[in-house]
């Protein structure tokens, strides 16, 4: 008999106008200044202004923000943003960006919530022991899903590690998700970001932990991300279909943040740790070949997801023993569409950023990665290797 | 009524296997650093005195490991008056029993959210390893296949009686040295 725990108290907040809905969420939490974290990309693009005005017309001047978390934020970043929040006086916290931007302002809530300057001493997992301070994100990004997920990591510059922080304590109040706030992704960056997404859903179905409640939101996830991907890459201001891709990414992260993920993530960790590749295109670069690796242990779950990879015709016309086959081929030639698209590499070697000299460093990585533990297959160093040399060309 | 009567003395059984097991397999773990060259392997990345410990929440049966300077593990009891560098710690007596019985795989348990890490995973996942090589020489493969995710294919029996014979005679003397310093 299965056992399972399933958490996600998270509000989501989605679809058009919904960054309008703010100044109502914040004095529903009796937030009257918010510190706003995000960075300079976003400030940019003309983001942080869409939030900016809506809280303005919405009767909130929101004055206090920081604009300059960098792509790997450090334990100085999160003691300096902590310092700003208490002098300005702020009650609460609103992230606007990807992964790094909303980790930095889990991290800064710790410190302003919790006390003192140094955020080592609260990392590791079950360290907080009661609720933060008012606690709202805005994703730019489909694919992190970092807004509904407990986690955060942050680099110890001086020793040289990551710090990693748990607790559901972390997760914010509400998330808002907008289609205007990922318009003008760039297509690579969409299309990377939209196979992160994918993997976060495929590794949420067929990993150690999956459960019926994950299973729902990472189908789903799939479907959505199947279905609008490369309608996207062709068009990509269509508003509705950007919202359709957004959602898919936070039910992906709501998905793997209840049931873990595996030797995709633990290779991709690596990869992105030696050869500095955005996260989302590492997943995309090993999601393939991990099935095939897994194929022994996943069959039935892989076969299922045909359903949703390449929808109810396709399903039907293809026999039940070769299902699992076809959900590979169907993500293979996603990978090749996205390529044609906008060149998203489909190999470590069309990267151009991978030594093969590298691999050997990666794979030892790999198998000292947290999440290998929640693989179906027992991976060696050996295995990792072999998935390593198949990703290579 | 009865079974009212018995719950309290399952109870007990159950803590006492589970506090036996954790001796076993501490004491198993210290003479398997000895003999396995693959082991060593694992745990010659942990710094010199690195504490680990496994035990139940809130305060139930524990065992604690230290790494010696010449790479093996010395296991130390299920005491220590340190706070541990890494802990795996079961939520509940039961969740132990069922890792400790071998009918929970350890990997699924963590996956099942029932047990916690306290400190640095990846060390976490190397001591996971330790334990899962640990249960493929000591238990009948049958057994050792509801304890590990996958049994090792390259692990023939030869090499798997020989390592096994040479981690019991180890784990026979460690109890004789223990019941004669008492």
């Amino acid at each position: 008999m299965s056992y399972y725990e399933f958490f996600c108290p998270v509000k989501v907040i989605a679809g058009q106008a919904a960054l309008e809905h703010l100044p109502y969420e914040f004095s529903s939490r009796a937030v009257e200044r918010p510190m706003v974290v995000t960075d300079k990309g976003v400030r940019n693009a003309g983001l942080l202004d869409k939030v900016l005005a809506a809280c303005e017309e919405g009767g909130m001047d929101i004055t206090v923000v920081y604009d300059d978390v960098p792509a790997d934020s450090s334990k100085q970043t999160v003691t300096a943003i902590a310092k700003e929040y208490r002098k300005q006086k702020c009650d609460g916290i609103l992230a606007i960006g990807g992964g790094s931007p909303i980790d930095t302002a889990k991290a800064v809530n710790i410190l302003v919530s919790e006390g003192g300057d140094d955020i080592a001493q609260y990392a590791g997992s079950g360290v907080l022991k009661r609720p933060l301070k008012p606690f709202f994100v805005i994703p730019t990004t489909a694919g992190t899903g970092s807004e509904v997920t407990n986690v955060a990591v942050i680099a110890d510059t001086e020793k040289e590690v990551k710090l990693p922080f748990a607790s559901s304590f972390m997760l914010p109040d509400a998330a808002v998700i907008d289609p205007r706030m990922t318009l003008t992704l760039p297509p690579q960056i969409t299309a990377a970001t939209g196979m992160d997404a994918m993997t976060h859903s495929v590794e949420a179905f067929t990993c150690l932990a999956k459960n019926p409640l994950s299973d729902a939101y990472a189908a789903a996830a799939i479907r959505k991300i199947s279905n609008n991907l490369l309608k996207v890459m062709e068009k990509p201001d269509d508003a509705e279909r950007r919202l359709e891709l957004a959602q898919a990414s936070t039910m992906a992260g709501i998905a793997f943040s209840n049931s873990m993920v595996g030797l995709v993530h633990a290779l991709g960790h690596s990869l992105g740790a030696v050869c500095h590749l955005p996260h989302g295109l590492c997943m995309s670069l090993f999601l393939p070949y991990v099935l095939e690796y897994n194929l022994g242990q996943i069959r039935e779950p892989l076969s299922e997801l045909l359903l949703h990879l390449a929808g109810p015709e396709i399903y039907a016309m293809t026999p039940k023993s070769q299902r699992a086959e076809e959900s590979i081929a169907t993500i293979r030639k996603l990978r090749d569409d996205l390529h044609r698209h906008c060149g998203l590499p489909r190999t470590l070697q069309e990267t151009g950023k991978v030594e093969k000299s590298q691999l050997d460093r990666i794979a030892q990585m790999t198998i000292d990665d947290g999440s290998i533990m929640f693989n179906p297959k027992e991976a060696s160093l050996e295995d990792a290797r072999a998935v390593l040399e198949k990703a290579w060309a | 009524m009865i079974r009212e009567r018995l719950r309290p003395l399952a109870s007990q059984a159950k803590r006492a296997y589970v506090q036996l097991m954790l001796d076993v397999v501490g004491r198993s773990l210290e003479a398997i650093s000895e003999v396995d060259d693959q082991v060593r392997n694992e745990v010659t990345v942990l710094p010199d005195g690195f504490l680990f410990s496994m035990q139940v929440m809130p305060k139930g049966p524990a065992l604690f490991m230290r790494k010696q300077r010449d790479g093996s593990l010395q296991y130390l009891g299920g005491s220590v008056a340190q706070r541990p560098d890494l802990s795996i710690q079961f939520k509940h007596l039961h969740h132990a029993f069922l890792v400790l019985s071998f009918q929970e795989k350890t990997a699924q348990s963590f996956a099942n959210d029932r047990m916690l890490v306290d400190g640095d995973l990846g060390y976490a996942v190397r001591m996971t390893r330790v334990l899962n090589r640990l249960e493929t020489f000591i238990l009948p493969r049958l057994v050792a296949s509801r304890a590990v995710k996958e049994y090792p294919d390259n692990l023939g029996l030869p090499e798997k009686v020989f390592s096994a014979a040479r981690i019991y005679l180890k784990v026979a003397m460690n109890f004789v040295d223990t019941v004669r310093s008492s």
